[in-house]
């Protein structure tokens, strides 16, 4: 199988690699930019482990090729922490036990970075239809669900203090 | 295999003459069927094609572009007799698969349960299929003629769906039926749009029922009941006699039986809900 040259951009980094034409994009940044951030839970779309953001729109990358992401900029879970450490919707999710085992929480993350910048101000039923594609096999939406709620006012805080 | 995107739609056409390729839209039927293995064939990814994407208004109604996303559909500015389609869009997966998703992937996969199609039949939707050849447009009832199939020839592809400009004051509605609210196949969806004649009384109807028979039915005979009523009597005008088209299936998700009971609540409660919207 002949082999593609890719360039892909992740968190704001130009990589380059050799990969399948059929290499989905959740393949290559776990195998080929050793990025294991975004989880493998189902592959077949249900689960959104694997949940991406590309040119500013969540998407599970194990409905991508590779190939197709090429010139978007994509942003993994590895890229939602800013130098001062962790972003304030990891910070709420530690802090209202948003996680239990952990596998679904780096889509779950990544999903509500782009839903509270999409919507900052979401009611608790938008954070809902806004994060159904991700599943959490712990069931603990209860947190997650309180976790973006809390993140949402603590951004929204952060945001009038500058002003 | 192999991957192209052609950003002219003449490449793609011809692409598509040459033969051997897979029309790639979203991907979001394509990819989760190859976690089973196999290998999907070279893919043609028709999204990157220019006139391909988004909605606009045109002499006779509205043009929604073959690759327009779920999520680009619910964002749209378009008439309210949309609106069924727009919340279609909106319960199609989650926000992911509307991020990707496209109307004419929906149409092509053909499934019994595909959101948008009940919504497109409601509108009297047309499709646009476009090859070397020329172009012809179908009504979206003759373009799926049976699950997993379409009138869609092997040098053809989807290029636009057409909605007739909708009646003054039409209104449009969408409800869906799964085990949960989002990322669920359906059990059963039913889409209507109806608009007043000069008297505020129902001048016409258009009715469709998804997942109860092997493609999404029309509904003729509650149509033709609904004709005259005023828009709060509309709900009570469905009747079990009006199910007759359906044929629906026992499955894991739910048995005819109980399809055709839920059909029945959710037309009412349906028309009870467009009856509103007609205020």
């Amino acid at each position: 199988m002949a082999k593609m040259h890719l360039k892909l951009t992740v968190n704001g980094t130009e990589h380059e690699c050799l990969a399948e034409p059929r290499e989905l994009l959740i393949h290559v940044l776990r195998e080929r930019l050793n990025l294991t951030g975004p989880h493998i839970g189902c592959e077949t779309s249900h689960c959104g482990a694997c949940t991406v953001d590309i040119d500013g729109q969540s998407v599970k990358a194990c409905t991508v090729l590779a190939a197709q992401a090429q010139g978007a900029a994509i942003t993994t879970i590895e890229g939602i922490a800013g130098p001062g450490g962790m972003h304030s919707i990891q910070e709420m999710f530690r802090e209202h036990h948003g996680l239990q085992c952990g596998f679904c929480t780096p889509g779950m993350i990544t999903r509500a970075w782009r839903l509270l910048q999409e919507n900052p101000s979401p009611t608790e039923e938008e954070v809902r239809f806004g994060m159904a594609g991700n599943l959490c096999r712990c069931t603990g939406y209860q947190n997650i669900v309180k976790a973006v709620l809390a993140a949402a006012a603590e951004l929204n805080a952060a945001k009038e203090a500058a002003q | 295999m192999s991957y192209r995107a052609p950003h002219d739609l003449a490449q793609v056409l011809a692409a598509r003459a040459e033969g051997g390729w897979r029309v790639l839209g979203g991907g979001t039927d394509i990819f989760p069927a190859l976690a089973a293995g196999g290998a999907p064939g070279p893919l043609l990814d028709i999204t990157r094609a220019e006139g391909l994407c988004g909605t606009a208004e045109t002499g006779s109604g509205w043009r929604i572009g073959a690759a327009t996303t779920w999520s680009a559909l619910a964002r749209a500015a378009l008439p309210p007799a949309f609106d069924g389609l727009r919340a279609a869009a909106r319960a199609v997966g989650a926000v992911q698969i509307q991020n990707t998703g496209t109307i004419a992937g929906n149409l092509c996969n053909a499934s019994p349960a595909a959101d948008g199609i009940p919504a497109l039949i409601a509108l009297g939707a047309e499709v646009e299929l476009a090859s070397l050849r020329g172009s012809r447009r179908l009504a979206v009832e003759a373009f799926v003629i049976g699950p997993r199939r379409t009138a869609l020839e092997g040098d053809e592809i989807v290029t636009a769906v057409h909605v007739p400009t909708p009646a003054p004051g039409a209104r449009g509605v969408f409800l869906k039926l799964g085990a949960r609210a989002y990322q669920v196949i359906a059990i059963a969806m039913v889409s209507a749009v109806a608009w007043p004649g000069p008297d505020g009384r129902i001048a016409g109807a258009r009715v469709a029922v998804g997942a109860c028979s092997p493609v999404a039915r029309r509904l003729p005979a509650l149509e033709a009941a609904l004709a005259g009523a005023a828009p709060g009597e509309m709900a009570t005008r469905v009747a079990r006699e009006h199910l007759a088209p359906l044929a629906p299936i026992d499955d894991v998700r739910g048995t005819a039986g109980y399809r055709l009971e839920a059909v029945q609540e959710m037309l009412a409660r349906a028309l009870a809900q467009l009856a509103e919207a007609m205020r």
